[in-house]
């Protein structure tokens, strides 16, 4: 229900926003780039305000705009002169691609890192770590990607400077995937580093009040092993808030992805979304923002269903 | 009585000194991370109220050659244009500690203003604002910011107003619930048995108590403004007329073949150390302050 109303208030956000914008998208589209200078008289300017159905009422604007939407249609981009669902469809892979690595990335470091400093609590190790981890996680990640790209990339060489895979080459199956994941390994870094810091500091907390729970010390009087003590049980329970932490952080995840495909120009919806504000192209943007915020809001339905069956406390009694 | 205490010249010292004495208590409360914080939050606010005095060369005009690198006259070397760096960075503090403090004010006090007013009304009014601010959670702030700046032009004001439309519902949901747990204190409930007017509690009982939490939340507020300011500077919709340091680095990355030359080691490095040290300060003066203001977390570790 609430996630119902959620969709609704970004779709109308959506479709109201772009029409109260300033600028004109034809204005935009016969002054652009300097060389290529066309004006529109004003019966082609009337001709395509009636072909692009500006001139209806809102309310009209709308209801058409919510039944194309049902049925994949985001309109037609100004700019491209293409279908916005197939603009988006070509260009939404890589940004998932970079997002869903990150995730896991970062998953994988906190949680390693987390239980880490929790079973080393106190000690030099932790608190350096710590601190670290504090100083990472208030750094944005654009301003870490460029720091990487101008180490590993500009200094060393390391990792390519741009783009998603390397043009003009023919590689077949191993050597594309290797291509693919050599020009992805940049952007994923930087975000999982600009984000492991949140899930680090909740591994190490949640691990800690874990660890003095009354099973464990019951474990602990069976004789277990503190190797199966620590990653059978506590793990287990310590891991839980991480889906709720994962899905939450999912809208600034999406929103460092968007950065961070600029700073290494990686052809993901980010790099498209810029380009789109530039041209003023509306339909475009706004099929861009729709995807963002329905995979972002999709992500935290799935959290909250995963949750109420990974925990079993949750079960059986409803929350609306 | 009350004359004498007024002519009296120790008393009148007394006020500077309690505040002194204050100071001194609070600036031992912070650890080594706070300390470090708010020195350089009050260094770059010097900075930047005092760029004419820090700086010799315009900020906005050529003063040399281009892309000289930092030394002599230009201490940190100069852009394509010819512009000091130096200067830029002074003036460019002004911008991003305006944002910052800009948006703390307006989402820190819009924010309170809602909290306490859901809170302490409750009712339908209430619900639909616990429910905004929820959605207002979940919401991917950037792609909405990239939008709305888009939409609303990319003017200093706007950016501000932009920001603190999204960013109201953070000290909003913090307040809302030390409202709902002030509201339920003894005291309160005496108070209104005595006859005490809503307002006077608001600002009798309420405010005291709240500042601290606000005062926290909006040190965030201005971090998390300060770095998105960058973020549209960076993806090119930053003020125009108004250079921040989000806009230098933005410039820096569009001068094509950059990480070729040598530039990038002060036009690009140096905004973005301003930037990140200064985001970096604020985040740990914040934690500290939020481990100062919130008993509950001393409890917990």
């Amino acid at each position: 229900m609430e996630y119902a109303i959620t969709f609704m208030v970004i779709i109308t956000l959506n479709f109201m926003l772009p029409r109260m914008m300033p600028g004109d998208p034809f204005l935009h589209l016969s002054g652009e780039g300097g060389e290529e200078v066309w004006a529109f008289t004003a019966e082609q300017r009337q001709y395509f305000i009636e072909y692009y159905g500006l001139d209806r009422p809102l309310p009209e604007q709308y209801a058409r705009y919510l039944t194309g939407l049902i049925q994949g249609d985001m309109g037609v981009s100004y700019y491209y002169k293409d279908q916005v669902s197939s603009i988006i469809l070509r260009r939404l892979p890589w940004t998932l691609m970079i997002v869903a690595g990150a995730t896991l990335l970062s998953l994988l470091l906190g949680t390693v890192l987390g239980s880490f400093s929790a079973f080393h609590r106190e000690s030099w190790k932790d608190k350096s770590l710590y601190l670290l981890m504090i100083v990472f996680s208030e750094i944005p990640a654009f301003l870490l990607g460029i720091v990487l790209l101008i180490i590993f990339a500009a200094g060393m060489g390391l990792f390519p400077l741009s783009g998603a895979m390397r043009h003009f080459a023919n590689y077949t199956g191993w050597e594309h995937v290797k291509n693919v994941l050599h020009h992805a390994a940049l952007p994923v870094i930087t975000l999982s580093l600009a984000r492991v810091g949140g899930i680090y500091l909740l591994v190490r907390n949640t691990f800690t009040t874990v660890m003095g729970k009354d099973y464990i010390r019951t474990a602990r009087a069976k004789g277990l092993t503190e190797k199966r003590i620590r990653y059978y049980h506590a793990l287990r329970n310590a891991l839980l808030p991480l889906v709720t932490r994962v899905a939450l952080q999912m809208g600034a995840m999406v929103g460092g992805a968007v950065l961070v495909e600029n700073v290494f120009a990686y052809p993901g919806l980010g790099l498209l979304m810029r380009q789109a504000v530039f041209v003023r192209d509306y339909p475009l943007l706004q099929g861009i923002f729709l995807v963002l915020a329905f995979g972002v809001l999709g992500a935290n339905l799935l959290a909250d269903l995963l949750y109420r069956v990974l925990d079993p406390r949750t079960r059986g009694q409803e929350t609306a | 009585m009350y004359q004498s205490q007024v002519m009296n010249p120790r008393l009148l010292l007394r006020v500077p000194g309690e505040l002194y004495k204050k100071g001194i208590a609070f600036w031992k409360s912070l650890s080594i991370f706070g300390k470090f914080g708010l020195t350089v939050i009050l260094a770059m606010i010097i900075l930047a109220v005092g760029a004419p005095f820090f700086t010799w060369l315009p900020h906005n005009v050529s003063s040399g050659p281009a892309l000289v690198p930092p030394g002599g006259d230009h201490l940190m070397g100069t852009d394509e244009m010819g512009v000091d760096l130096w200067s830029q960075i002074c003036y460019g503090a002004r911008v991003s500690l305006l944002v910052g403090l800009g948006t703390a004010l307006l989402a820190g006090l819009g924010g309170g203003i809602i909290g306490i007013w859901a809170g302490y009304r409750g009712g339908w009014i209430e619900r639909v604002i616990m429910r905004l601010i929820d959605i207002m959670i979940v919401l991917p702030d950037l792609p909405i910011m990239v939008i709305l700046a888009a939409f609303f032009g990319s003017s200093l004001r706007n950016i501000i107003i932009v920001l603190a439309l999204f960013s109201w519902s953070h000290p909003a949901r913090i307040i809302r619930a030390q409202v709902l747990s002030l509201k339920e204190q003894g005291y309160i409930k005496m108070a209104k048995s005595y006859g005490a007017g809503d307002l006077y509690i608001i600002f009798k009982h309420f405010l005291p108590e709240l500042f601290p939490i606000l005062a926290v939340s909006m040190i965030r507020l201005s971090g998390m403004a300060i770095v998105t300011e960058a973020a549209l500077s960076f993806l090119g919709l930053g003020d125009p007329t108004s250079k921040s340091w989000g806009l230098i680095i933005n410039h820096a990355l569009n001068f094509s073949g950059i990480y070729f030359t040598p530039f990038w080691k002060w036009w690009l490095m140096y905004p973005w150390a301003f930037l990140t040290l200064l985001i970096t300060s604020l985040a740990l003066f914040g934690r500290d302050l939020e481990r100062i203001a919130d008993p509950r977390v001393v409890k917990r570790n």
